[in-house]
């Protein structure tokens, strides 16, 4: 089974003492596949034993995440599995350009993931409260019960619009304050209702702190709503090749 | 998630780890919203995709019908006609949503990273 791939320019013998030291998920000791400048980190495993459950996913999470910590590297999807060695070695040199282009993007990187939570009722009508339009055609309602549905419609798009347009504002906002970062991001907007942004951004090691200073200072900023920012992990969302 | 990995949390809202754990659960995954076909449930499960598209395609056009009517793009006879329209499509969805024992919470598939779809 394959965790993870390796940039690995020197010192192979660190990563073969670190291997020693750690397990893979059941116990199974790990060894290093390389092609040249790649390394792929692997266990030898039946693929009918592999479970598909919470408490492996985490362990081979943990394998990641401690490699991570001293290698540049790609993480592989839980329950990727070879045949053989020489099978890795194949792909590697099948693929070696692009998982090299990949390694160079992520190269002294980590992955930082925010999420921005609010009660977004309370927020949009609080929203509503500074936008008159909003409730406009409410005031205007005739007699038909048709036009008092749309009415009612008409409100409930505004109000999502208006959430909307606050949400773009703040993502705006945030990536402008991140520019100095060179931060490459990841954003998406309204995962569910009380998850208004959902983002991840890709950012030199040594500029942890700069992040968390800024998203304190949004938080400041915004005291409505709830920024919660985590990491340092390895580069989940930023691996982005098809094996050929 | 482990609490070390969360670097900043200071918000006023108020969630505990508790409460964003269970909301990454939710988002993660929605057992609701998964697709379940077995041969023992095929008409049901049928009837939930089904309806679920359809659910979707209502609320687009719902959607767009209200950025045409907040346009100023309809005269007040069209839109007299258009909330008559769409009032009966709630209905009508109302109606067959009863009939397969479904509820909004149902009428939603889980399309992995990409979220729910509504």
């Amino acid at each position: 089974m394959i965790y993870s791939i390796l940039s690995l320019k020197k010192n192979p013998r660190k990563l073969n003492t670190m291997l020693a030291g750690i397990k893979g998920i059941s116990g199974v000791g790990l060894y290093a596949v390389s092609v040249d400048k790649i390394t792929v980190v692997v266990c030898d495993i039946n693929k009918a034993e592999i479970i598909a459950d919470k408490s492996c996913a985490i362990e081979y999470a943990g394998v990641i995440e401690t490699l991570a910590q001293q290698f540049t590297l790609l993480p592989v999807r839980y329950g990727s599995v070879m045949e053989s060695a020489d099978a890795i070695k194949k792909i590697l040199e099948r693929n070696y350009n692009e998982i090299q282009r990949n390694l160079q993007k992520v190269e002294n990187k980590f992955e930082f993931g925010l999420k921005v939570f609010c009660d977004s009722e309370k927020l949009m009508a609080e929203l509503e409260d500074a936008n008159e339009t909003v409730q406009k055609s409410g005031s205007e309602i005739k007699n038909s019960v048709f036009r008092k549905y749309v009415n009612q419609k008409l409100i409930e798009h505004r109000r999502e619009e208006m959430l909307l347009s606050y949400v773009d504002s703040i993502i705006v906002e945030f990536t402008r304050f991140l520019t100095h970062l060179n931060t490459i991001n990841k954003i998406k907007k309204m995962a569910s209702t009380k998850n208004i942004i959902d983002a991840v951004f890709l950012l030199k090691k040594n500029r942890k702190d700069e992040m968390v200073q800024a998203v304190k200072d949004f938080q400041s900023k915004y005291p409505r709503l709830n920024f919660i920012l985590t990491g340092p992990w390895p580069p989940y969302n930023f691996v982005d090749f098809t094996i050929k | 998630m482990s609490e070390n990995k969360i670097l900043c949390n200071t918000g006023t809202v108020d969630l505990s780890v508790n409460d964003i754990t269970e909301e990454l659960e939710q988002l993660t995954n929605n057992k609701g919203s998964k697709l379940k076909l077995t041969p023992d449930n095929a008409d049901s499960g049928l009837a939930k995709l089904v309806l679920t598209l359809v659910e979707l395609i209502r609320k687009l056009v719902e959607k767009q019908a209200m950025r045409r009517v907040d346009g100023g793009l309809l005269t007040e006879e069209e839109i007299e006609r258009l909330g008559e329209t769409l009032m009966k499509l709630e209905m009508k969805m109302e109606e067959l949503k009863k009939h397969f024992n479904l509820t909004d919470r149902d009428l939603n598939i889980n399309l992995g990273p990409l979220g729910d779809l509504m």
